[in-house]
């Protein structure tokens, strides 16, 4: 057994025993959980799923749950830097962690670097008067409910205005109110069986969300789950959500992910979605941890009949970051679209997984994922579109798109079609490249300088996937944390 | 003084001798019309001037404005006053057009010290010189030149340089492949930014623009040198007689173009 494995045994040990007055289901999840981690151990790359990625910073961190950590945090322990988790693959590079500080001799047009390794600039994101800054900041309008290191922060949160027929509680209350209904759909669709952190997610399950649709119900506003670290503890927050939209409901739900403060923390979050008959998803996304983080989550779906699912995810944060997105269609004419935007600079590893099963007939699927990729960043995309003996009538598509800006930037594409009905339509694209040298060469021609005329095709690549979200509160936040990333690129042009 | 000063200049692309040996001298007023047969080192000229990669000058050299031109970046040459019209206007998805021509010309004020124009001004700007290629707006703010038909995208050049006001204007073959009505038009917006201080050089394959834009001096360009140079007259002689008339095989069915960089 490895020291790492030993070490989140060891914790999720201790977490399980000190909460012995759970109910007895939540006890059976989590022992189910640790006997799963137990079994599994943490994924190296000899394991097909996890080829790409190494997970070392688990090790070298050794990151503990909420309530551990809080005892634990990094000013009492005085040593700032001791849990700087080495990036993905390669060795720590000094105390202020993975990420390369500006150099001489980047390129003007590359992407910005980090400011002390926080992606959000808050000054001072300690005290709670910058977490209400950073809330204002990346808070949208409707409800919300905010988490700092793992547990939900209530004066920060606001429930206000939710919909009839909509009801949205944080899990630590539903653990204990919605036991019944909690126990027979907690785990169904993220099953800790099949991945190692899933696994340890449900061994250390305490806290995320509930959002329930009454069939029909209609919610206009999206409703945001905002996740915070604050990076003065080496946390392991372990948020699970859990989304059960009734028949013909339709909802958006944002997922925002943010450090506020350098130091290395460890999100690992499990969302698992029920779309039921004709019912609707709009999900995204939003990760903007600091760059010395680790985040890795997990997006369960299965789909019913005639229902819609919309994902969107943006990585942009994260020494180490993985996003995992399955759906499975359980009914006939349900749609999919997967979109994701991965945008990477430093050291950072940006990795994405997706599956599809069209396990029914005529279902439609859309898969757009593109990587922007600086420095020595990785970004991988492992896209499996699985059609089943009966999926007749699929249609499916798949593109993965990606834009190296430095000579040491990599990027990985792996479509992977597993086809075995035989009237389907599937098509599936891949590509990594460069900046084109003849467009650049136009808009310097116009007198835009180098830097800045790489940023205009730089954007201009992303945001096929930024203008994929509809116009609203949601797609400026994207394109905000986007700017961060980009500074200086295009947000919207002039319109006649 | 000159505006545009071009001696003995040599170049190479990929290895292969283009120009060998150009002579030009564009003074302020003047435009300048350069014919020949295809395959004879006209774009590449072109290019050259623009500072496009992949062009290795050899020999010679290029004033503008009585300094150095071939030392500066494509950006540092646009901002003292040169323009390109492409031959092939590139189109680049994503980066709308009225964005990307105010972030031009921006970027040139900037450099000059002048005041940037806000989105509301430059609009007003926009629409004022949009009027002299007939470009209606819906093509204002779509992605620069996707989607675009030929000829809107030679229109859309010439807007490009009647907003940027260049004081030299190479118009590289902007006259290919545009049906009479186009033609017109583009000819109609190149006239009317004719001033006594702005230079222009026409590059053209055909005689007919001639006869809408009437140039000073004419020159016939052949395997990489000026062969001849004259008035309007030249021009017309040349139609009449073809190229043939001055032991000239147009290329259009010999060796391919030397490193002209097409999408």
């Amino acid at each position: 057994m490895t020291p790492a494995l030993a070490h989140y045994l060891d914790v999720a040990s201790r977490f399980h025993a000190a909460d012995a007055s759970a109910p007895a289901w939540l006890r059976r999840v989590r022992s189910e959980g640790l006997a799963h981690l137990e079994r599994q151990g943490l994924p190296t790359n000899r394991d097909e799923a996890w080829k790409y990625t190494r997970l070392a910073p688990l090790a070298e961190g050794m990151f503990l749950p909420p309530g551990e950590a809080r005892a634990a945090g990094r000013s009492a322990a005085g040593a700032e830097g001791t849990f700087i988790p080495a990036g993905a693959g390669r060795s720590a590079t000094g105390a202020e962690g993975t990420f390369i500080p500006a150099e001489a001799g980047r390129g003007a047009g590359r992407l910005a670097t980090p400011a002390e390794g926080t992606f959000i600039p808050v000054g001072d994101a300690r005290g709670t008067g910058a977490l209400s800054a950073v809330v204002e900041r990346l808070g949208l309008p409707g409800p919300r409910l905010v988490f700092v290191d793992g547990r939900l922060a209530p004066e920060l949160s606001s429930v206000a205005g939710l919909p009839r027929g909509l009801t949205l509680k944080p899990l630590r209350d539903a653990l204990r109110e919605d036991g019944d209904l909690l126990e027979s759909v907690l785990g169904q669709r993220a099953l800790a069986g099949d991945s190692a952190l899933t696994a340890l997610n449900a061994a250390l399950l305490e806290d995320g969300a509930l959002l329930r649709l009454a069939p029909g119900t209609v919610s206009e506003v999206p409703v945001q789950l905002l996740f915070l670290t604050r990076g003065d503890s080496p946390v392991l927050a372990s948020p699970r959500i859990l989304v059960l939209a009734g028949e013909s409901s339709e909802a958006t739900l944002v997922e925002t992910y943010a450090g506020v403060g350098a130091g290395a923390t460890f999100t690992n979050a499990v969302t698992e979605v029920t779309l039921e008959d004709n019912a609707s998803l709009h999900h995204y996304k939003l990760q903007a941890e600091s760059d010395t983080a680790v985040h890795v989550s997990g997006l369960h779906v299965r789909q019913g009949r005639d229902s819609r699912f919309a994902s969107h995810a943006f990585s942009f944060g994260g020494a180490l970051s993985r996003n995992e997105v399955h759906s499975a269609f359980a009914g006939e004419g349900g749609d999919a679209t997967l979109n994701g935007l991965y945008v990477g600079r430093g050291t950072q590893h940006l990795d994405n997984r997706t599956a599809l099963d069209h396990a029914v007939p005529r279902c439609t699927s859309r898969e757009l994922y593109k990587g922007v990729l600086d420095d020595q960043s990785r970004g991988t995309f492992h896209g499996l579109i699985r059609v089943r003996q009966d999926a007749q009538r699929t249609d499916s598509r798949q593109q993965n798109r990606n834009l190296l800006l430095s000579e040491s930037a990599q990027a990985d594409a792996r479509p992977q079609l597993e086809i075995l009905a035989d009237d389907v339509k599937c098509a599936h694209g891949a590509a990594v490249g460069r900046l084109d040298a003849v467009a650049l060469f136009y808009l310097r021609s116009r007198g835009i300088p180098r830097a800045e005329a790489e940023r205009l095709l730089t954007y201009a690549f992303a945001r096929e996937v930024v203008d994929a979200v509809p116009a609203g509160p949601v797609r400026d936040s994207v394109e905000g944390l986007l700017a961060l990333k980009l500074p200086g690129a295009a947000r919207r042009e002039v319109r006649a | 003084m000159a505006l545009l000063t071009v001696r003995n200049l040599h170049a190479r692309v990929a290895g292969k001798d283009i120009l060998k040996g150009i002579d030009l001298e564009v003074r302020p007023g003047e435009v300048h019309a350069i014919m020949g047969p295809n395959g004879s080192g006209k774009s590449t000229l072109a290019s050259v001037l623009a500072g496009r990669d992949g062009y290795e000058v050899t020999q010679g050299e290029v004033l503008f404005d009585g300094k150095p031109l071939l030392g500066l970046s494509p950006e540092e040459r646009a901002t003292s006053g040169v323009f390109l019209a492409f031959q092939y206007p590139v189109e680049i998805p994503g980066v709308g057009n009225l964005h990307f021509l105010r972030t031009a010309l921006n970027a040139q004020r900037r450099v000059r010290g002048l005041e940037e124009l806000d989105a509301m001004d430059f609009l007003q700007l926009a629409k004022e010189k949009s009027k002299l290629v007939q470009l209606d707006a819906a093509f204002m703010n779509r992605s620069v030149n996707e989607g675009f038909s030929g000829g809107e995208k030679k229109r859309n050049e010439i807007f490009q340089m009647a907003v940027l006001e260049p004081r030299l204007a190479i118009l590289d073959e902007t006259d290919s492949g545009l049906d009479i009505d186009a033609l017109r038009t583009v000819a109609g917006g190149v006239n009317a930014l004719r001033s006594p201080e702005r230079g222009m050089v026409l590059i053209t394959h055909y005689q007919r623009l001639l006869d809408y834009i009437v140039p000073d001096k004419v020159h016939v360009m052949a395997a990489g040198r000026i062969i001849r140079s004259g008035g309007r007259e030249l021009a017309l002689e040349l139609e009449e007689k073809g190229y043939s008339w001055l032991g000239l095989q147009d290329g259009k069915t010999a060796a391919p173009k030397g490193g002209e960089a097409r999408r």
